[in-house]
């Protein structure tokens, strides 16, 4: 298998907040620490499914973290990462409401070596309500807005990428599609509740 | 308006490092414009979620193939087991091996689009009304016809869409995109959804036949992922292990 290079724990931290071949360092993390954290899923009656479902979401919270300079060197990526899964495997099995059984078993999982993530937990249900609401609107808005805010290309790459006239075209787009998405936003209960907090 | 553009303009411009003290400081004075803003930063951060998100996805397909046809040797001395066994072992991972290696050197887009194109039989899904020109030269397969008669000031989602049909079957796969992303930005701006299920999933077909497994996978998934999709259970059949090897060759 390819191995997408080696990385220091300091090294990875670095090339994710620098965005250095950042598909690299989602390789490299996939490569060491996927079966780690999915045999936990495992362990507390997941699915495959459930655990590829569980690592990625892990992955996005880890880069989410480390880009907004939130990640705190306490402990090892892989405890961290750790932590993180099994947290959502928790929340996921509160919601499908399954047996205090299994809950206990999981409370007794917790008791090990884990990273103080319940901040960052607690930001993951806004971040897939977010992320849900781009998945609502239509793919050429979602593919204008990825493409400007996400890729950081210009309007005048955006045009070569889009079947779109010129660059004035793809402004107007780009225009109305941010309106669609904020508007979205401001039409969804849960985080118009989490702005109307902020607001206070 | 013009303050929600101003807002977007000054949205941008900070995202690029530039700072205008005229907008900041109307953000601190006008807590209308200051709540604006907060919406336009949370937009940003959920593309950026989505964004992320979409990239991680893409790479752990990436990491699924590599695991799939590399077969990792084990390392580990086989104690007990026979070497007739042994050997028939090896021979049935070297076959595995070579299906594996073969699916991946023939595999390419242009040949899931051989293998999931089909048709569109009009009036299938949609009621029989009067049939117009276009209506009747696509029933009777005459492509050339339904370009012809398709008229772009009196077009709607439908005359795009067969337009976008025979274009696809003349193997004219850019005319086709453009017609399918015509209707689509249609039903994006009006909210509803006439042949929106149609054009997505043959705007992802196009892509396929363009050799753009990129562009097709992102639609195709969303399909496999809304079951009140017209196209949900033709999706659902498709081997998305193989959409995900020609995305890994087409990437490499």
């Amino acid at each position: 298998m390819k191995v997408a290079g080696k990385y220091s724990d300091a090294e990875l931290l670095a090339a994710i907040r620098e965005e250095q071949d950042l598909n690299k360092a989602i390789l490299y993390l996939y490569q060491q620490y996927a079966a780690s954290t999915s045999s936990f899923i495992f362990q507390y009656g997941g699915s495959e499914q459930d655990a590829d479902d569980v690592f990625q979401e892990t992955v996005i919270s880890f880069i989410d973290v480390v880009k907004k300079g939130k990640y705190r060197m306490e402990a090892s990526i892989k405890t961290f990462l750790v932590s993180v899964a099994r947290n959502i495997w928790f929340n996921e099995l509160k919601k499908r409401e399954r047996s205090d059984h299994r809950e206990k078993l999981f409370e007794r999982g917790r008791d090990q070596e884990e990273a103080d993530i319940s901040w960052q937990i607690s930001d993951l249900e806004k971040r897939r309500q977010l992320r849900d609401l781009v998945h609502q609107l239509g793919e050429p808005c979602k593919k204008i807005l990825l493409l400007y805010y996400y890729e950081d290309l210009s309007m005048k790459e955006i045009v070569e990428h889009l079947p779109y006239e010129n660059e004035q075209v793809v402004r107007n787009k780009k225009y109305k599609c941010l309106q669609s998405l904020t508007g979205l936003i401001k039409g969804s209960p849960a985080i118009a509740r989490q702005m109307g907090e902020v607001f206070k | 308006m013009e303050q929600h553009q101003a807002l977007i303009d000054h949205l941008d411009k900070s995202l690029q490092g530039e700072s205008s003290p005229e907008m900041e400081q109307l953000l601190s004075n006008d807590p209308e414009a200051a709540r604006e803003w907060n919406y336009l930063l949370l937009a940003v951060d959920a593309i950026q979620e989505a964004g992320l998100q979409q990239q991680v996805a893409t790479i752990k397909e990436e990491w699924k193939i590599q695991q799939a046809i590399v077969v990792k040797p084990t390392g580990g001395i086989v104690r007990r087991m026979s070497r007739n066994i042994a050997k028939i072992a090896a021979i049935l991972v070297l076959v595995a091996g070579g299906a594996a290696f073969y699916k991946y050197a023939t595999i390419s887009s242009g040949s899931l689009y051989n293998k999931y194109y089909s048709s569109y039989e009009l009036g299938t899904s949609r009621g029989a009304g009067d049939e117009n020109a276009v209506e009747k030269a696509y029933h009777t397969r005459d492509w050339n016809a339904v370009l012809s008669g398709f008229n772009a000031s009196k077009r709607d989602n439908k005359m795009d869409f067969l337009a976008g049909m025979a274009d696809l079957e003349l193997k004219k796969y850019d005319d086709a995109i453009e017609h399918f992303e015509q209707v689509m930005a249609v039903n994006a701006q009006s909210g509803s959804d006439y042949f929106q299920d149609e054009a997505q999933y043959y705007l992802a077909i196009s892509w396929l036949a363009k050799n753009k497994v990129n562009e097709a996978l992102p639609i195709l998934e969303k399909i496999r992922a809304n079951k009140d999709h017209l196209f949900h259970d033709k999706v659902a059949k498709m081997s998305f292990l193989d959409l995900r090897l020609v995305q890994y060759k087409e990437n490499k």
